[in-house]
C-alpha cells in the first residue's frame, strides 16, 4: 500500500498541482481585494472562506488521486444515483439562491451545490459506459444511452433552474464522447441542431432590439406562422428523403434526411425555447453582441467589467488600486466577474499569466492521457478538460464582452466552494489516471 | 481495459490534437482580445474609467426684482432654496430603490411621487431630473453629509420668490411655477428647458423674459470616485442676472384703493392719464401668491380655481361689464360734438317714456326729473333725456361710433395677460348674430349704457382719461422702468404711448368736463363725493343685472377738475359687482381713494376724516 503511494506520489504531474495553487492562491488575493472598499474598509469575508475551501480543496484533490478508476467503476452508478437523487432534493427543499433552488444548507452559511458535484459524478458515469458499450453493435444506441446519462442531470439541473451549470453539461458530453468513439455524424448533428436552436431561440430578441432592421428572409424562421409553414416543408422533405433512402439506397437521400433532421430538431427546440425562456433572460444572453442597447440593465455589467479590465493595460493598477472594482462599479466580483478585477490591478500581464496557467493545466491533461488505451480513462480526462475549458471560455469571455453572461464561476479562481472541490475531485481523479498510466 | 488496433491509433492522435487545437484556438484569440483591449484600447479606457461622466450643472440666473415706482423696497425678493436633482443613469440599477426610499425619507415625500417623478423610461438619461424645487438649507446639508449614500443625486441653488405684498398685489405681479409641458412645446425655442422656473400669471409672466436672466452652466467632469475634476474655465458660462423691474404702480395708493375696496367683490382703477401710468389696479376677491408658490401650491391653486368668487380673476381688465350710467360721458361729448341738440334744449322727463310694448322707466320714478337740459341731465343721470336725444337726435351709428372712439371694445394694451376686449354691439352685428332687427328698444339701452354693452374698468378709465386729456389716451401701462439689477441704472424707461388719438375738438372735451363737475357740485355723486382735497368731476353708474334688489356700482372720477396741467391728475373707476349685498358704495370707494390720494393719507386716516371708517352705505333702493 505504502509503495503504491510512493510510487503514485513519484509519478503525479505535480506541475499541474502547482498550477492551480498558483491560480487558487491568486484567487483568494483577489477575493480578498473585491471585498474592499474604497475607502479601504473590509466588507466581505469571502476570502477567509476561500482559504477554508481552498485548503480543503486540494487536499480532496490529493485524496483523489488515490481513487482508481477501475477499482470504483462498480460503485459509480450509486453515485450517479446519489447525486441525482440529491438534485431532486434540492430542487423541493434546497435554498434559494440568485433565483435558483441549487443549494443545500449544510452549517450556517455554508453550503453545497449538489449540481457541481454532479459534472464530476456524471462523467464518472458517462466514462463508464463509454468503455463497457464498446461492442455495442448499433451506434445510434450508443449515442442515445451516452446522452441520457448527461441529459438526466441536465434537466433536473435546468428545473432548478440554474441555466449556466446545466449548460456545462455540453461540452462535457462533446468531449467525452468525442474522445470515447461516440459516432461523429451524430455529435455533429447535436452541434448542428443545438446550435440552430440557441441562435433560432435569441434570434427574435436579438433581430428586434439589436439589429435596426429585420431581415425578412430570417423572419420565416422564427416568426408565426411562417415558421409553420417552413417546419411543413422541412418534414416533406424529411419525409420524402426517409422514402426515397428507404426504396433507393441512395447516399444523398440519407444526407437530405439528416440535413433536414438537425433544422427540424433545432428549429423545434428553438420554438420550445422561445415560448419558455423571458425576454430578459435571453437579453441576458445576447446582451453581450451590443452592450450598449442596454447600457444600464443587462449591459451596465458588461461595459462596466470592459472598463475594468481596458483601464487595467499592460502592468495592471496594482493590487486593490483597481478603481471600477473598489467603487463598486462591478457587480459580483468576486464569482462572476474575478476575471475583471484580476486584470485591472494586475493588467495585460496578469491576465497572460491566468490564460498560461490555465493553458498549461489544459494542456498536460490532454498529453496525460495521450498513451491511456482505457477509453474510460480518457474520456473521463477529457469530460475534465471540457468542463475547465468551457468554464475558461465562458467566464473570461464574458468578463471581456464576448460571451453572454451565464454566471458561471471562473475555476479555480472564484469563490466558492462547490464547484472548487468539484473541479479538485476531478482534477484529482485525472491526475491519478495519469500517474497509473504505466501500471498495467 | 481493452486494446485498440494499431490502425486506430491515427484517430487517437487525432482526438487529442483536435482537443489541443481547440484549446490553443481559445486561448490564443483571449490573449489576442486581452492585448487588444488593455494595451490597444488601453488609455481610452483608462479615460473612461476615470470619467465616468461628464454633467452640466446650473447655475441659475436670479430672477429680477421687482419694485413699485419710488424703487425704494422691493414688492418681491428671492429666498434662498435649492431645487434637488437626480441624474437617473447614475444612480447603479441595483442601489436605486434604496436611494429612493432614502431621498423619500429626506424630503419627507411618498416613496411613489419619487417614482413617478422618475420613471423607468428616464433611468438611461444622463440629464438632470428636478424631484424637488424648493428645498431648505437643512435638508441639503443633510444629503450633502450623506453624499455616498446619494449616488447620482446634487442639487442646485434656485431661489425662491418671496412676495412681500400679496392681495392684490398678487394679482398684478403674479407668480412662477415650474415650467409645464406644454410651456416647454411653445417656449422651448426661447432657450427654456425643462425645469426651468417661469411666469406664470401677472407681471412675472408678462415680464418672464427680462425677469428670468439667462442660467449660467458649468460642465463639470466628475471621476469614478465622484469628485470633481477640476474645472476648465471655458467650461463656465456665468448666469446673467434678470433685470430689475419698476412699476407705474404706487405701494400707497394701491393700498388705499384696496383697502378702499374692502372686501367687497370688485375692482377699482387708478391711472394717470397724462401717460397712462397706472397707479393702482385693485381686484377684490384676491390671493396670496406666496401659497401658490410654495410646496403644495399646486392644491393651492385647484382651490383658487374651484372658488365660485373666482379669486384669481383679475377683474380690472379680464371682467366686462355694462357700464350703465357712466356711459353718459360719452353720450355728452357725442351730443356736444354733433350738436345733436343745443346744450339749454330741455326734455321733459316725467318718469318714463312709452316705446313699442315697452315701457322704459328713468332711475327716478313719476313723476320724473322734469325738464332738463344736458347739463342737468347728466348730473341727474336722467335717462329719459339720453333716450330721447340718443334715439332720436344722435341716432345709434353715431353712439356706437363715440363708443370706439372711447377705446370701448378694443384691448387697452396693457401690459397684462389675459386682457378682455368688452363689447360695443352694432345693428350689423344683431343681425349677423341673431338674425334679428335692431330695435329701437335696443338704442334706448345702449344709450344709457345697459343692454349688449360691455367694458371693462380700465377702459372706463381710459374713457376718462380721453375727456382729462382732451382728446388723447394714452396705454395704460404697469412697467415704469427697467434697472439693472447691480448698478440700479435705468436700461429701458417706458414713454407714454398713444393709444387713441380723438378728432373730436378739445372745446368738446371742456364742455365735458365741465359737465362732470356739475355731477359731483350739484348731481347725483355731491353728497358721496365730498372730500375736500381735491375738486373731483365724475359720473355715477348703476347697472342694472336682471337682480330686483342688486345692481353694479360704478363710479368714474378724476382730480382735480380744475387742473391746468394734468400732469397731476388721475383718474379712479371704481366697480362694485351687484354679487355683493347691495350697498351704494364705488362713490364712497371713489371718494376715500382722491382723499388719501391728494391729501397723502392712508386708508384709515382718509376714511376716518371723510367719516367713511368702517361704515357701509345701505340703500335700499336704486341709486345713481
Amino acid at each position: 500500500m505504502m509503495a503504491a503511494i510512493k510510487k503514485l506520489v513519484k509519478s503525479l504531474d505535480w506541475t499541474i498541482v502547482i498550477a492551480i495553487s498558483i491560480l487558487m492562491t491568486i484567487g483568494i488575493l483577489f477575493i480578498y481585494s473585491s471585498g474592499v472598499t474604497s475607502a479601504g474598509d473590509i466588507v466581505s469575508t469571502e476570502y477567509a472562506k476561500q482559504v477554508v475551501w481552498v485548503v480543503s480543496g486540494l487536499a480532496l484533490l490529493l485524496a483523489s488521486v488515490m481513487l482508481d478508476m477501475k477499482r470504483i467503476s462498480d460503485y459509480v452508478p450509486f453515485i450517479y444515483a446519489f447525486f441525482a437523487a440529491s438534485l431532486v432534493f434540492t430542487r423541493f427543499f434546497g435554498k434559494v439562491v440568485n433565483g435558483s433552488r441549487s443549494w443545500l444548507g449544510i452549517i450556517g452559511d455554508y453550503g453545497i451545490q449538489p449540481s457541481e458535484f454532479m459534472k464530476i459524478a456524471t462523467a464518472l458515469m458517462l466514462a463508464r459506459y463509454l468503455e463497457n458499450s464498446l461492442h455495442e453493435p448499433s451506434t445510434f444506441r450508443r449515442f442515445v444511452l451516452s446522452f441520457a446519462i448527461v441529459g438526466l442531470p441536465m434537466g433536473l439541473i435546468l428545473l432548478q433552474p440554474d441555466f449556466g451549470t446545466a449548460l456545462v453539461f455540453i461540452p462535457l458530453y462533446l468531449a467525452m464522447a468525442y474522445v470515447g468513439g461516440i459516432n461523429r455524424r451524430y455529435l455533429l448533428f447535436f452541434i448542428v441542431s443545438g446550435g440552430i436552436a440557441i441562435v433560432m431561440t435569441i434570434m427574435p430578441l436579438w433581430q428586434r432590439i439589436i439589429v435596426a432592421k429585420p431581415s425578412i428572409l430570417l423572419r420565416i424562421l422564427y416568426e408565426p406562422p411562417y415558421i409553420y409553414f417552413t417546419l411543413l416543408v422541412i418534414i416533406s422533405t424529411l419525409a420524402l428523403s426517409l422514402l426515397g433512402y428507404r426504396f433507393f439506397k441512395k447516399n444523398y437521400y440519407y444526407w437530405t434526411a439528416y440535413v433536414s433532421m438537425m433544422f427540424f430538431i433545432g428549429l423545434g427546440a428553438s420554438i420550445v425555447g422561445q415560448r419558455m425562456l423571458k425576454d430578459y433572460q435571453v437579453m441576458r444572453l445576447v446582451v453581450f453582441l451590443d452592450p450598449s442597447v442596454d447600457p444600464l440593465g443587462s449591459g451596465w455589467n458588461i461595459l462596466q467589467s470592459i472598463t475594468a479590465i481596458g483601464s487595467g493595460g499592460i502592468s495592471g493598477k496594482g493590487f486593490l488600486q483597481g478603481t471600477q472594482s473598489h467603487y463598486r462599479y462591478l457587480p459580483q466580483q468576486s464569482t462572476d466577474f474575478i476575471f475583471s478585477i484580476i486584470s485591472e490591478e494586475l493588467g495585460f500581464l496578469g491576465g497572460i499569466v491566468i490564460f498560461s496557467l490555465f493553458f498549461y493545466i489544459l494542456l498536460r491533461l490532454v498529453f496525460s492521457i495521450r498513451s491511456i488505451r482505457s477509453v474510460s480513462c480518457t474520456s473521463f480526462v477529457a469530460g475534465i478538460f471540457g468542463i475547465l475549458l468551457f468554464h475558461f471560455t465562458i467566464n473570461a469571455g464574458m468578463a471581456m464582452g464576448v460571451m453572454p453572461i451565464t454566471g458561471i464561476p471562473l475555476l479555480f479562481l472564484s469563490y466558492g466552494g462547490s464547484s472548487l472541490w468539484a473541479i479538485c475531485i476531478g482534477v484529482g481523479i485525472s491526475l491519478g489516471i495519469g500517474a497509473r498510466k504505466f501500471d498495467s | 481495459m481493452s486494446d485498440y488496433s494499431e490502425g486506430s491509433k491515427g484517430s487517437e492522435s487525432l482526438k487529442f490534437a483536435t482537443l489541443v487545437v481547440l484549446a490553443t484556438f481559445i486561448f490564443v484569440s483571449y490573449t489576442a482580445y486581452l492585448f487588444y483591449l488593455q494595451v490597444i484600447r488601453g488609455v481610452e479606457y483608462q479615460r473612461k474609467a476615470m470619467t465616468i461622466s461628464r454633467q452640466i450643472e446650473k447655475l441659475p440666473a436670479q430672477r429680477g426684482e421687482i419694485y413699485d415706482r419710488n424703487y425704494n423696497l422691493p414688492l418681491v425678493l428671492n429666498v434662498d432654496s435649492f431645487a434637488l436633482v437626480v441624474v437617473p443613469a447614475e444612480i447603479p440599477p441595483e442601489m436605486r430603490d434604496t436611494v429612493f426610499s432614502r431621498l423619500a425619507l429626506a424630503l419627507d415625500e411618498p416613496l411613489d411621487e419619487i417614482r413617478r417623478l422618475v420613471s423607468p423610461n428616464y433611468y438611461r438619461l444622463f440629464q438632470p431630473v428636478e424631484i424637488a424645487s424648493s428645498v431648505s438649507q437643512d435638508v441639503i446639508f443633510r444629503i450633502a453629509e450623506r453624499m455616498d449614500e446619494f449616488p447620482g443625486v446634487s442639487w442646485y441653488s434656485r431661489p425662491k420668490r418671496n412676495y412681500l405684498e400679496s392681495g392684490s398685489f398678487s394679482h398684478i405681479i403674479g407668480y412662477v411655477g415650474d415650467i409645464s409641458r406644454e410651456e416647454l412645446k411653445i417656449y422651448y425655442n426661447k432657450g427654456y428647458q425643462s425645469g426651468d422656473i417661469i411666469g406664470k400669471a401677472g407681471l412675472e409672466r408678462q415680464y418672464d423674459s427680462l425677469l428670468r436672466g439667462k442660467d449660467g452652466r458649468q460642465f463639470k467632469t466628475v471621476d469614478v470616485r465622484g469628485r470633481r475634476m477640476a474645472p476648465v474655465s471655458q467650461d463656465v458660462e456665468a448666469p446673467l442676472m434678470g433685470k430689475n423691474i419698476v412699476l407705474t404702480i404706487d405701494r400707497a395708493t394701491q393700498i388705499l384703493a384696496e383697502k378702499a375696496l374692502g372686501e367687497r367683490i370688485g375692482s377699482i382703477v387708478v391711472l394717470k392719464p397724462a401717460t397712462g401710468e397706472i397707479l393702482a389696479l385693485v381686484s377684490y376677491p384676491s390671493f396670496n401668491a406666496n401659497t401658490i408658490v410654495e410646496k403644495g401650491g399646486n392644491n393651492e391653486y385647484a382651490r383658487l380655481l374651484a372658488d365660485p368668487r373666482m379669486p384669481l380673476i383679475q377683474r380690472t381688465i379680464q371682467s366686462s361689464y355694462p357700464p350703465a350710467s357712466t356711459f353718459k360721458t360719452i353720450m355728452t361729448t357725442g351730443i356736444i360734438e354733433e350738436k345733436a341738440i343745443p346744450l339749454d334744449e330741455k326734455i321733459l322727463c316725467t318718469g318714463e317714456i312709452n316705446y313699442g310694448d315697452r315701457v322704459f322707466r328713468c332711475w327716478i320714478r313719476t313723476p320724473g326729473h322734469g325738464r332738463l337740459d344736458l347739463a342737468g341731465a347728466l348730473a341727474q343721470s336722467c335717462d329719459v333725456y339720453f333716450w330721447e336725444v340718443g334715439r332720436d337726435r344722435l341716432g345709434i351709428e353715431r353712439i356706437v361710433s363715440y363708443s370706439r372712439e372711447f377705446g370701448f371694445g378694443q384691448l387697452t394694451g396693457i401690459d397684462l395677460p389675459g386682457e378682455v376686449a368688452g363689447f360695443v354691439p352694432s345693428p350689423q352685428w344683431k343681425e349677423r348674430r341673431f338674425h334679428e332687427k335692431w330695435l329701437g328698444g335696443d338704442t334706448l339701452n345702449m344709450a344709457i349704457g345697459q343692454g349688449y354693452l360691455l367694458v371693462t374698468p380700465l377702459q372706463l378709465a381710459n374713457m376718462m382719461a380721453m375727456v382729462v386729456n382732451e382728446g388723447v389716451i394714452y396705454k395704460p401701462h404697469l412697467l415704469k422702468e427697467v434697472r439693472d439689477p447691480r448698478d440700479g441704472s435705468i436700461v429701458t424707461k417706458t414713454a407714454p404711448e398713444i393709444l387713441v388719438a380723438s378728432s373730436i375738438s378739445k372745446e368738446t372735451f371742456q364742455k365735458t368736463q365741465e359737465y362732470l363737475r356739475g355731477v359731483i357740485s350739484v348731481g347725483t355723486a355731491h353728497y358721496p363725493l365730498s372730500t375736500k382735497a381735491v375738486l373731483v368731476a365724475g359720473k355715477t353708474g348703476t347697472a342694472e343685472v336682471g337682480l330686483a334688489d342688486r345692481w353694479h356700482s360704478w363710479f368714474v372720477g378724476y382730480g382735480p377738475a380744475d387742473a391746468v396741467n394734468t400732469d397731476e391728475s388721475i383718474v379712479v373707476v371704481a366697480m362694485i359687482e351687484a354679487s355683493n349685498p347691495w350697498e351704494w358704495w364705488a362713490p364712497y370707494a371713489t371718494n376715500i381713494v382722491l382723499q388719501g390720494y391728494f391729501a397723502g393719507q392712508t386708508y384709515e386716516e382718509a376714511a376716518g376724516k371723510l367719516g367713511l371708517l368702517g361704515r357701509t352705505i345701505v340703500a335700499g333702493a336704486r341709486v345713481e
